[in-house]
């Protein structure tokens, strides 16, 4: 898939990468970080404008990040509906207020695979657009600056970079699932603290 | 110590930490060994014109090799025996499926070996082409 894309930027440009990333943003399998980095490889070679690539890579993708956050927002009804009397939804939902901020700024670049369930959750989860939006449009000018400048700094042996990028992202997210599951074992090891102390003093 | 979870929490949670030590092993170790290759790699020169032709990749036109490699579209279009009409936009990959689909790889093979003649008759500065062998070439149909 991500090869056909490939002939079409070449032959069509950034308008063509902006369609990319607005549907990569919106959970299409486009490879859309194969797009950036090679993007960055083609303006060194100078078959691409790197600014005008930046500018409306940038807009696309941040389009389709809001399209996504607003199926989230929309889908509240049916979430409310189906989870709504959870405990454990209303602690996640209350959890991510909390972090919203970095985990949506960081899943723009660094831990790319969750982006998307990030945009549908803080839709669902009424987090304010105009935060979402400063977040959303700094995270994806990191990722385009940073895959697609690593991209232009190795010219034609671009696929180096994406080997890297693309196992580094797993390995992220690795950490973060096994942080995840360590965090909730140390919650749970201090409520059963508290409730056996609370359990002595009675 | 976590006896009052619920067993399907505590399954769910255990089964998490499992996954995110065989990710971060993994992928930990496929990312390793992509970083040694960056050993040794300088950024490529502006305007340094490419000699490497095993960078060349089914996906991409002749358009785009010629600007790469610095080679004039109607020599590799000459060498294909294929017309520049209708074929700028087209993959290497596709125009070996429309004009060559009984030779597989003729067309990478065809244009590896004609970018390393034209830089042997045209050296460009500081550069010195690998060899390929030329492929036994035929008429398109």
């Amino acid at each position: 898939m991500s090869d056909f894309f490939l002939t079409q930027v070449i032959n069509y440009g950034a308008p063509l990468i902006g369609l990319i990333l607005f549907l990569g943003a919106l959970g299409f399998p486009v490879g859309a970080s194969v797009v950036v980095i090679a993007a960055g490889a083609f303006s060194q070679q100078g078959i691409l404008n790197w600014a005008s690539a930046t500018l409306i890579g940038l807009v696309g993708a941040v389009i389709g990040d809001m399209l996504s956050y607003g199926i989230g927002y929309y889908a509240r009804g049916w979430t409310q509906k189906r989870f709504g009397n959870s405990p454990v939804w209303t602690n996640a939902n209350q959890s991510f207020q909390n972090n919203a901020g970095w985990a949506v700024f960081l899943t723009r670049w660094l831990v790319t695979a969750i982006a998307i369930p990030t945009n549908l959750i803080a839709g669902e989860s009424r987090y304010k657009f105009s935060h979402f939006l400063l977040y959303d449009i700094s995270g994806e000018f990191v990722w385009i600056l940073l895959y697609g400048g690593l991209g232009y700094w190795f010219g034609s042996e671009w696929e180096l970079v994406y080997d890297f990028i693309s196992n580094f992202g797993g390995l992220i997210l690795g950490l973060v699932i096994f942080g995840f599951g360590i965090k909730q074992v140390l919650s749970w090891r201090e409520r059963n603290k508290q409730t056996s102390s609370s359990e002595q003093g009675v | 110590m976590l006896s009052k979870v619920n067993p399907k929490q505590r399954a769910l949670v255990i089964g998490l930490i499992i996954l995110g030590i065989l990710f971060t092993i993994f992928f930990g170790m496929r990312a390793f060994h992509a970083f040694k290759k960056f050993g040794g790699h300088r950024p490529p020169q502006q305007g340094k014109v490419e000699t490497d032709v095993e960078l060349i990749r089914d996906w991409m036109t002749i358009s785009f090799i010629s600007k790469m490699y610095r080679v004039p579209e109607r020599e590799i279009f000459d060498a294909l025996n294929v017309s520049p009409l209708g074929s700028h936009d087209k993959s290497l990959k596709v125009l070996n499926n429309d004009y060559y689909p009984d030779k597989d790889g003729f067309v990478m093979d065809t244009v590896k070996a004609t970018i390393l003649a034209f830089q042997a008759s045209h050296p460009p500065p500081d550069s010195a082409p690998t060899a390929v062998s030329t492929p036994t070439a035929s008429a398109a149909p």
